[in-house]
C-alpha cells in the first residue's frame, strides 16, 4: 500500500500520515519506521526535528535519509509501515546539493516505490504544496517547483491513496471515498467525478 | 464551457489532452489585445472548425492585458466579454470550449502593486469563467476533481 499526503505548512499533514501508517502497521513491535529526509543543519530544524519526534510517541524506529531513499528500505523488516518525510525538502536536496537531473529523481522514486512493494512495506510520503502561488520569476525556483510538481504527479498515479490536508482535515484525491475518478487522472465521461 | 483549474504543473494540460485527444489548441496570445473588437474573429473561425478549442496561457496573456489597462474594474469586465463572446461562439457552432487556467492565489500577498494586480486578476478571471462555465474540474498532482457538473 503506497499513500501520498499533501497540504500547506502546518495543515497537520505528518498527523494525517502518522494516523494512515498506524492503521496500515504490521503486528510487529518494529512496525513503524520514521524514514527522515532533513538533516540536523542548524538549531532551528533541531528544534523542528525534536517537536516532531515528541509529537509521533516512542513507537517509531527512524531512519535518516537525505537522498538514498529506496536504500534505506533496506534497512527496514519486510511487512512495515514506512513514514518518508518528506518528500519536499528530499527533492531540494537531490536537486541542489547532488545536483541531479530530473530524469535521476523520478528513477530513485521509483526505486522506492519498487522496493516498498517488492517488500510488501506500507509506504506513506509527504510533501507540500508549493504551486498555487504566482508562478516562481526565479529561473532556479521554477525548475525546482517544476521538479517537485513532476514527482507529486509520478507519486499520485502510483499511489493506492491520494489524500490532502486542510487545517489537520483530510480531502481523499484517490483511493477510499473517491473509487469514481480513475488513476490517470481523466475525468470520467458523465462529470460525475467526486467532489467531496 | 468546461474548466480545468489548478496550480503551476499540476497536470492540466496532460488531464485535458486525454480528455479530449482531437481538440484545436491555442494559446491565450493569439486572442490579441484586450478590448480590441476584432481580438476573437480568429479564433471563432477556429470553433467552427474544430469541435473543441482548448485555450492556455492565460497567465502570461493576463499579466500583458495589466500593462495595457490600468482600470482593474474596467479590465475584468472586458474579460467578462470575452468569455460571453466565447459562450456565443459554442451556440453558434456547436462546439466546445475548454479553458485552462492557473491557480495563483494560494501564496502571500506580493509585495509588488502590479503582481497583487496579477493575482486579483487571475482570481475574479476564475470566479467569472466558473459561475458561467458548465463544467469546472480543479486538477491537482495529475488528478481531478468535479467542482461543478453540467446540468
Amino acid at each position: 500500500m503506497i499513500a501520498f499526503v499533501s497540504g500547506g505548512a502546518r495543515s497537520g499533514k505528518s498527523a494525517v500520515a502518522e494516523a494512515l501508517a498506524r492503521v496500515w502497521r504490521s503486528p510487529e513491535p518494529s512496525g513503524l519506521v520514521y524514514l527522515a529526509t532533513a538533516r540536523v543543519s542548524d538549531e532551528e530544524m533541531a528544534t523542528r526535528i525534536a517537536r516532531h519526534r515528541r509529537d509521533r510517541g516512542e513507537d517509531w524506529l527512524t531512519l535518516e535519509a537525505p537522498r538514498a531513499i529506496a536504500a534505506a528500505l533496506d534497512h527496514v523488516p519486510a511487512g512495515s509501515s514506512v513514514l518518508l518525510d518528506c518528500l519536499t525538502l528530499w527533492a531540494s536536496q537531490v536537486m541542489f546539493e547532488a545536483g541531479l537531473d530530473e530524469e535521476a529523481g523520478r528513477r530513485m522514486l521509483r526505486q522506492l516505490i519498487d522496493t516498498a512493494r517488492r517488500r510488501e512495506i506500507t509506504l506513506v510520503v509527504v510533501s507540500n504544496d508549493l504551486n498555487e502561488d504566482l508562478p516562481p520569476r526565479d529561473e532556479m525556483v521554477w525548475r525546482y517547483l517544476a521538479f517537485l510538481q513532476r514527482l507529486h504527479r509520478d507519486l499520485a498515479h502510483q499511489a493506492d491513496r491520494v489524500v490532502e490536508v486542510v487545517a489537520g482535515c483530510s480531502i481523499d484525491w484517490k483511493g477510499a471515498a473517491c473509487e469514481k475518478n480513475s488513476a490517470d487522472g481523466k475525468p470520467s465521461d458523465d462529470g460525475k467525478g467526486d467532489a467531496s | 464551457m468546461q474548466l480545468f483549474i489548478g496550480g503551476a504543473c499540476a497536470g492540466k494540460g496532460d488531464i485535458v489532452t486525454a480528455r479530449f485527444p482531437d481538440a484545436c489548441w491555442l494559446k491565450a496570445g493569439t486572442l490579441g489585445v484586450v478590448g480590441k473588437g476584432d481580438a476573437l474573429a480568429g479564433w471563432c473561425e477556429r470553433l467552427a472548425s474544430a469541435p473543441v478549442v482548448v485555450i492556455t496561457g492565460w497567465a502570461d496573456w493576463l499579466a500583458r492585458a495589466l500593462a495595457d489597462e490600468g482600470d482593474d474594474d474596467r479590465l475584468r469586465q472586458r474579460l467578462v466579454d470575452i468569455l460571453q463572446v466565447m459562450l456565443e461562439a459554442e451556440k453558434e457552432t456547436g462546439g466546445e470550449v475548454v479553458l485552462i487556467l492557473p491557480e495563483m492565489g494560494r501564496g502571500i500577498v506580493p509585495l509588488a502593486s502590479e503582481e497583487r494586480r496579477w493575482r486579483d486578476l487571475a482570481g475574479w478571471f476564475n470566479q467569472d469563467a466558473a459561475c458561467r462555465a458548465d463544467a469546472v474540474w480543479y486538477v491537482r498532482h495529475g488528478l481531478a476533481q468535479c467542482l461543478k457538473r453540467p446540468c
